[in-house]
């Protein structure tokens, strides 16, 4: 099984690559974090005794990704998974934020996934199954003032997933978009999640068993996995309530844990 | 004047035993997790005692880069001011996390900082160590008892538990003192654990998480001054005394857990020395004690 993941020095990429190298899977680990490369490429080589191929390269970039590809293509690498992992968000009002950076968050969540999945589509494995994993999120199911344009951008994955599915499924592929509320990644994760309080805490699930459960449900087939019971019923909810009532809730709620935020981080320097 | 190094030495336990150890007349080298702590913990120190030999460095010692970045500058400090010896090295750092959580290997965070992080630190400076014939000491915790290590899945994938995580670090971390007094102590090393009890710190207020950090808020108020430990720190680091033992509380020797065996201790080496990339030297002295 050869997988390729995007994203890979990151927290979620890491714990999937972790979870592919347990299977005892062969990894292609791309980020643009060098660094963070080089040490998640040895923490599984020491942990798991498999060898792993990493490529330092910025999705956003055509001529970065025509680079790997000629690597991939030089040293005949063909591929039966894809996780597109890599993706950004930064929270906070439209008019709040820098133009460049909201425009980037597009350019890096959609664009560039849309670069990478097309061109290892086209170098998958001839005569084998496919799987390719777009990690949407539970912001996807609502439209989410304050964090516009990243949920916009996840429900362009959502979407674009369901209707790729639908397209590969002659072609013996499958496609799963993975919809997490909250993912504890890092110690600034653990303050925001922190700061929504209840609702902050209830509807985060542990890092290490949606890493297993997504990779388990790409393989039997799902095209939609959202992890926990009550982020399952919240998304049910998106699908029923008029999406202005949506919006002025959530609306209220980020008002409110964006400011408890912003101080904890103040004041934790 | 006599060199030791302490981790996690910018707040708690660490802390305490860095104040004591400066007052009798020790240079400390403290390594904390960022630059403002270290600053504030050598104001905190220096307006008690301004005479205090105190020079601090940061590193984020869960990852294994920082570890190895921070040895170097260690080592060439001391090359440079400490003649080459180091006499103590205490493994204090330490972390509690409610989620399971990784560094950037991809290795859980309370055994990469409560354990591995020391294991790898001990290893880069154990040349300087050995020079002075000194001591290794761990910051461990009773709570190492009644569990064993998990060596299926030592980073806990498979039903990861805040608690079970942590009791398996501080059991690493005695395994660790055994080998390294079984591999060492022809050397003149010694290597210790210390218990420190139920102590008011905030390890479990820092980015811990959840209930991890509802519970130990509630559980800390019952908890001695981390000054209490820091005196059993300082009894150890007293080189008029050579103590027999492997473990410590309220400078008594204290029993540890059945667990804590050659095989296991040997055990543990190995998958530490291939997670780490490195090797342990047997004892310079030929048979191993």
């Amino acid at each position: 099984m050869n997988v390729l993941i995007t994203g890979a020095a990151g927290g979620l990429g890491r714990a999937l690559a972790t979870e592919c190298a347990r299977r005892g899977w062969n990894l292609f680990l791309t980020d643009v974090n060098e660094a963070g490369l080089k040490n998640i490429q040895c923490g599984l080589e020491r942990q798991y005794g498999i060898t792993v191929t990493t490529g330092v390269c910025d999705l956003t970039s055509s001529g970065d990704v025509d680079e790997m590809m000629a690597i991939i293509d030089e040293h005949n690498i063909r591929f039966d998974m894809l996780l597109n992992i890599a993706g950004i968000d930064f929270e906070g009002g439209f008019l709040s934020r820098e133009r460049e950076k909201v425009v980037k968050i597009v350019s890096i969540n959609d664009a560039a996934t849309l670069r990478i999945t097309h061109a290892i589509l086209e170098r998958r494995r001839p005569g084998g199954h496919f799987t390719v994993v777009f990690v949407s999120s539970l912001a996807s199911m609502f439209p989410m003032p304050l964090k516009a344009t990243y949920a916009a951008s996840k429900r362009f994955l959502l979407d674009f997933a369901t209707s790729l599915r639908q397209e590969l499924k002659s072609q013996d592929a499958n496609v799963l978009a993975l919809c997490p509320g909250g993912l504890v990644t890092r110690d600034d994760t653990v303050q925001a999640i922190e700061a929504q309080g209840f609702w902050g805490s209830v509807t985060t699930n542990p890092l290490e068993i949606v890493a297993r459960k997504t990779l388990d449900r790409a393989l039997a087939g799902k095209a939609i996995y959202v992890p926990g019971g009550l982020n399952q019923t919240l998304s049910f909810f998106g699908k029923i309530i008029p999406r202005s009532w949506v919006a002025a809730v959530v609306y209220w709620r980020w008002t409110k844990s964006q400011k408890k935020w912003l101080t904890a981080a103040e004041t934790a320097g | 004047m006599k060199t030791i190094v302490i981790t996690g030495a910018t707040s708690g336990i660490g802390l305490e035993t860095a104040r004591i150890l400066c007052r009798q007349g020790f240079r400390v080298l403290s390594v904390g997790h960022s630059k403002k702590n270290c600053e504030l913990a050598k104001a905190d120190l220096l307006s008690g005692n301004p005479e205090a030999q105190l020079t601090c460095f940061a590193a984020d010692l869960m990852q294994q880069h920082e570890v190895l970045r921070v040895a170097n500058e260690l080592t060439a400090y001391i090359n440079e001011n400490c003649g080459g010896e180091l006499y103590a090295l205490i493994n204090n750092a330490g972390c509690a996390r409610n989620w399971y959580m990784t560094t950037d290997e991809g290795y859980e965070q309370q055994f990469a900082l409560n354990y591995l992080a020391g294991f790898l630190l001990t290893h880069e400076l154990l040349p300087l160590l050995l020079k002075s014939g000194g001591r290794v000491l761990m910051t461990g915790s009773e709570s190492h008892k009644g569990i064993k290590v998990h060596w299926n899945d030592v980073m806990l994938r498979r039903g990861y538990n805040p608690l079970t995580a942590y009791k398996q670090s501080k059991l690493c971390d005695i395994l660790f003192a055994k080998g390294l007094n079984d591999r060492h102590s022809a050397d003149g090393l010694r290597a210790y654990v210390l218990d420190p009890g139920l102590v008011h710190t905030d390890i479990g207020s820092k980015a811990a998480g959840g209930i991890v950090g509802v519970v130990w808020a509630l559980r800390k108020r019952h908890g001695v001054e981390p000054s209490v430990p820091a005196e059993t720190y300082a009894f150890l680091c007293n080189p008029e005394r050579e103590p027999q033992g492997l473990y410590y509380h309220l400078c008594e020797e204290n029993t540890y857990s059945k667990e804590v065996t050659r095989e296991n201790a040997d055990r543990l080496f190995a998958l530490s020395e291939r997670l780490c990339g490195i090797r342990y030297e047997s004892s310079s002295k030929g048979a191993i004690a």
